[in-house]
C-alpha cells in the first residue's frame, strides 16, 4: 500500500480534495491493510489531541469591551434609522463641544464652590465631594470621547470604503474641538497626564479630519504605520479603561 | 436560525443598534473562538471580532439568508482575522520551500507513543498549543479552517489566496508539525 501517502490519508479523513475513485481505492486499501490502518489511526490520534484542546474563551470583560468599541462606530453607517441619526447628532460637533464646555464649566464651578466653602472655615468634606463630582463627570465625558475617538481611528485604519471614510472624516472633525476642551478641563482639574495625552491626540484627529478624500487607501497605510509605531490605539483604550475605573471608584 | 434571531437581523439591517447588540451577544463567543484559533493572539482576535461585527453591520442588508447567519458571520470573522494578521505583517506571501512529499509518518512510524505520552496531560496540551502558535499563519489558518471550521479546500484556498495545491500543502505541514509534538523524532 505504499502508493497511499499520509497526505492521501489526511485528505481521505476530511473527504476533500480526492475524487470518488481515489476515496474508494483508499477505503479498500484500509480494509485490506493493517499497516495502513495503523498509519491512519496514528493520524487520527494527532487530530483527536487537537480536538481535546480547550476552545479559546475570551475573558469576562470581552463582550463589554467589544460593544464599547463597536457602538460609536455604528453611527457612521448610512443609511440609518431615524433614531440612529439622533445618536449621530449626539456625536456632532456642537453637541460634543457643548459637552466639553459643560465639563470645563463643572470643573471650574467645583473649584469655585470649593473655594467658597473653604473661605469661612475649612470644610474638607464639602470640598472633596465637589471635587469628586466634577472629576466623575469629566472622566465620564472624556471616556465617551475616547470611545468615539477609538472608533474613528479603527475605521480610518481598517476601512477602504470611500463612503465610510467620508463619514469618518466628519466625525474626526467633530471630535477636534471637544478634544481641545477636554484637554483644558483636565489641565484645570490638575490632571496633567490626561491633558498631555489629549493634546497628543489632537494632531491625529486634525490629520484624520483633513485626510484627502481621493487617496483613502494610501492615507490609511500611513495611519496604520503610525498607529503601530506609537501604540496610540492601545493608549486610547488604556486611558479609557482607567477613566471608567476611576468613575466606578468614585460612585 | 430562531425566530428571535430572524427578527433581530431584520431590525439590525434597518439600523436598529439594539437588535444588533443582541446578535453581537449571541455570536461574539463563537467568533472569538475562530479568530483566536487563526491569530493565536488574544488581542488580535479581539480586534478581528470587532472588525467582523462592524463589517457585518455595514453589510447586514446583503445577508440573503441562503447560508445560516452564523455561517455568514464566521466567513466575515475569518476574513477579518486574516486581514488583521496581514496588517501586522504576519502573513507570509508564500509557503516555505521544501518538505513537500515527505511522508508524515516517515520519521516515527515505529515509535508509537506510549500511554503516558498519549495521556491528555496539561503539558501535552501546552505543547500542541505552542506548536499551533509557532506554525506559520497560512499553515495554522488552513488547518483551522479545514479541521475546526469544516471548510472545503476550495473555500480555504479562496480565503487564503492560495491555489488548492498550496492549500493542501499548508494543511499537510500543519498536521506534520502537530504530529512532531506527539511523536518527537528519534
Amino acid at each position: 500500500m505504499n502508493s497511499i501517502s499520509d497526505e492521501d490519508l489526511v485528505l481521505h479523513h476530511y473527504r476533500d480534495g480526492l475524487d470518488p475513485g481515489e476515496l474508494a481505492r483508499i477505503d479498500a486499501a484500509l480494509a485490506a491493510s493493517e499497516e495502513l490502518r495503523a498509519r491512519r489511526d496514528a493520524l487520527l490520534r494527532v487530530l483527536a489531541e487537537v480536538d481535546a484542546l480547550p476552545a479559546p474563551v475570551a475573558d469576562a470583560g470581552f463582550e463589554r469591551r467589544l460593544w464599547r468599541g463597536l457602538e460609536p462606530r455604528l453611527a457612521v453607517r448610512a443609511p440609518r434609522a431615524a433614531w440612529l441619526d439622533r445618536v449621530r447628532d449626539w456625536l456632532d460637533p456642537p453637541r460634543l463641544a457643548w459637552a466639553g464646555a459643560f465639563a470645563l464649566a463643572l470643573v471650574a464651578g467645583a473649584a469655585f464652590y470649593a473655594g467658597r466653602q473653604s473661605a469661612p472655615g475649612p470644610d474638607e468634606v464639602a470640598q472633596a465631594r465637589a471635587d469628586a463630582t466634577a472629576m466623575r463627570v469629566l472622566d465620564a465625558y472624556v471616556a465617551a470621547h475616547l470611545r468615539a475617538t477609538e472608533g474613528v481611528l479603527l475605521t480610518a485604519s481598517n476601512s477602504d470604503s470611500r463612503e465610510l471614510l467620508d463619514g469618518n472624516r466628519e466625525l474626526a472633525a467633530s471630535l477636534v474641538d471637544a478634544n481641545r476642551l477636554y484637554a483644558r478641563a483636565a489641565a484645570r482639574a490638575g490632571n496633567g497626564q490626561l491633558a498631555d495625552f489629549l493634546r497628543q491626540l489632537e494632531p491625529v484627529l486634525i490629520s484624520l479630519a483633513n485626510q484627502p478624500a481621493s487617496t483613502p487607501v494610501k492615507g490609511n497605510e500611513g495611519l496604520r504605520d503610525y498607529l503601530r509605531s506609537t501604540d496610540l490605539l492601545f493608549q486610547v483604550r488604556a486611558t479609557q479603561a482607567r477613566l471608567d475605573r476611576n468613575g466606578e471608584r468614585r460612585t | 436560525m430562531t425566530d428571535d434571531e430572524a427578527r433581530w437581523i431584520a431590525s439590525a439591517g434597518a439600523g436598529d443598534a439594539v437588535a444588533f447588540r443582541r446578535l453581537v451577544d449571541a455570536h461574539a463567543g463563537a467568533l472569538y473562538r475562530v479568530c483566536a484559533r487563526i491569530t493565536a493572539d488574544k488581542a488580535i482576535a479581539e480586534d478581528a471580532v470587532q472588525e467582523a461585527f462592524f463589517n457585518a453591520w455595514r453589510h447586514l442588508r446583503d445577508f440573503d439568508g441562503r447560508a445560516a447567519f452564523s455561517t455568514w458571520l464566521h466567513r466575515i470573522a475569518v476574513n477579518a482575522a486574516l486581514e488583521q494578521m496581514r496588517r501586522r505583517g504576519r502573513v507570509e506571501s508564500a509557503l516555505p520551500e521544501g518538505e513537500e512529499g515527505e511522508d508524515l509518518l516517515a520519521r516515527a512510524l515505529e515509535a508509537r507513543p506510549g500511554p503516558e505520552r498519549l495521556a491528555r496531560s496539561a503539558e501535552l496540551r501546552r505543547d500542541i498549543e505552542a506548536e499551533l502558535a509557532r506554525m506559520s499563519v497560512l499553515e495554522r489558518s488552513a488547518f483551522v479552517l479545514r479541521h475546526h471550521e469544516g471548510q472545503s479546500l476550495e473555500d480555504i484556498s479562496a480565503a487564503l489566496s492560495l491555489n488548492v495545491g498550496a492549500c493542501k500543502q499548508a494543511i499537510f505541514r500543519a498536521v506534520r508539525k502537530l504530529r512532531s509534538v506527539l511523536e518527537p523524532s528519534g
